[in-house]
């Protein structure tokens, strides 16, 4: 039995169904809810109606039950050091899936009142540029996704965390153009937005073909891993550059027909607008 | 110059030609071009005789000296190490011609035969490859032979509550070319593209 980890990572010991404990996990958590709990609670004080709060903070509770879930025994521990795919799972759910449920679940007063202002406050604005978030965002999911890189992260907790830590931040910063609160979308329009988001699925393709096509395994952390059940190292490779292409392209298509949806609404509602505006001139 | 010497001359410069032409198709691997760890002093291929999976007798030098012979010791109750290196082993083999397949023989030994049965020990290299062979007999016996082999002896760990134990064994495989000694051992870590790139050296060596 190895000793105590506080943060899930490789640690080349045969695979055990029996639950561990992972204390740095439950601290980010901690953290993490701690953090939303204020913002809900500084949100009431701010006298914003309980029928918007709720409806949003359902959004922001699941994208943190999301992270826990990735970060957690058992899919932390098997992503950690046992199954590529299951590592890309957890690259799916915090970078993909929990950032934006995160963000709308965040209330848009409350981050409002509290933005910082100065010099924090403009790095901020310049870090949630959707330009820079693009970059940032793409750069991040490629580096993490070179074996050169993971095999030298993974084997250590600190390492691990870092890899987690990212792909949550990049995750955060890559919606906060999208779905961040309270923010402005006047030059930010829905067909940018769609662009925008497109542009990553394409960019996906590059590192999910890389992993799908590769003829050996290319990740030594899980090539030389304890196996778990029958499927093989390169099968699990396989899987796991499938998740990130099909996986990816199934997130972005939902966020895509979401902002067309609401376009289309939009410009509904504009267009009944401008008809009205029509009849009653002509009545 | 005469016609005897014309001849001579031409059947020379034939000789060279097939002589270098030789030695471009099959050059002799030098020991920096192994990814394996070159050993500091050659492993003979010693002899030895145990039992196979079907119950009969397996001459080690015997019925291994013409191919390339990639010998390990373990058990199959190993949690990490030795399903990892069978398994990484039969990918790449999986992944060679035929030709190439059939002239390498994977020789796994059981440190542990208290409950590596001979049926066992199919049953769980089936699981890999069925072409890998399966060897057991009294631990004090392998042990012998690892010694002559210069490898660290196998020993059972502590029982635990439920009956079940450790063994702690040599993490690496022999590497030993058709008809010569081991030169280069595969510790655990050697990955996949490792033995791509090696298997091709090993068959050509001497």
């Amino acid at each position: 039995m190895s000793s105590l980890q506080w943060w899930c990572s490789a640690q080349n010991v045969a695979w055990s169904w029996s639950w561990r404990a992972y204390p740095g996990v439950w601290l980010f958590m901690m953290v993490l809810v701690s953090l939303f709990v204020s913002l809900l609670q500084h949100s009431r004080r701010l006298g914003v109606g309980p029928a918007i709060r709720q409806r949003r903070t359902w959004a922001g509770w699941l994208g943190l039950l999301l992270v826990w879930v990735a970060l957690d025994w058992p899919v932390g521990a098997l992503g950690g050091g046992y199954l590529a795919s299951l590592h890309m799972t957890q690259f799916l759910l915090l970078a993909m899936i929990a950032p934006p449920l995160i963000l709308l679940g965040l209330p848009a007063e409350a981050m409002r009142d509290l933005a910082p202002e100065g010099a924090l406050g403009n790095v901020l604005r310049r870090l949630t540029h959707p330009g820079m978030a693009l970059v940032a965002f793409n750069v991040m999911m490629f580096a993490t996704h070179l074996p050169v890189v993971s095999d030298a992260l993974m084997p250590s907790q600190l390492g691990s965390f870092v890899v987690d830590a990212l792909w949550l931040g990049g995750g955060l910063l890559y919606w906060w153009p999208i779905v961040g609160p309270g923010v402005p979308r006047t030059h930010f329009t829905a067909p940018l937005r769609i662009g925008y988001l497109f542009v990553t699925m394409m960019f996906m393709t590059a590192p999910g073909a890389m992993i799908t096509f590769a003829e050996l395994p290319l990740f030594a952390t899980y090539e030389l891993a304890p196996r778990i059940g029958q499927i093989s190292a390169l099968g699990d490779q396989r899987l796991a550059g499938l998740l990130m292409k099909i996986g990816g392209a199934v997130i972005t298509w939902i966020g895509i027909s979401i902002i067309f949806y609401h376009w289309q609404v939009e410009e509904n509602r504009l267009l009944q607008r401008d008809l009205a505006k029509v009849r009653r001139v002509e009545g | 110059m005469s016609a005897t010497i014309r001849w001579r001359r031409a059947t020379l410069y034939v000789q060279v030609l097939v002589l270098t032409a030789c030695s471009i198709e099959a050059p002799a691997a030098d020991a920096r071009s192994y990814r394996g760890t070159v050993l500091a002093e050659p492993v003979p291929r010693i002899d030895f005789t145990l039992t196979d999976t079907r119950g009969e007798r397996f001459s080690f030098r015997e019925q291994t000296d013409s191919s390339l012979t990639l010998l390990f010791f373990g058990y199959t109750h190993c949690p990490d190490v030795c399903p990892v290196h069978m398994a990484n082993l039969a990918a790449v083999l999986e992944r060679f011609p035929y030709d190439v397949r059939s002239r390498v023989k994977v020789v796994f030994v059981t440190t542990d035969p208290q409950r590596d049965t001979p049926e066992r020990i199919r049953s769980w290299l089936d699981g890999f490859a069925p072409s890998f062979i399966g060897l057991h007999a009294p631990l004090d016996e392998v042990n012998r032979i690892q010694q002559q082999l210069r490898l660290p002896v196998a020993g059972a760990g502590q029982t635990r509550p439920d009956g079940a134990y450790d063994v702690g064994h040599a993490a690496s495989i022999l590497a030993f070319p058709p008809a010569g000694p081991a030169r280069v051992a595969y510790p655990f870590g050697t990955r996949q593209a490792d033995w791509q790139h090696d298997l091709p050296l090993l068959l050509r060596a001497r």
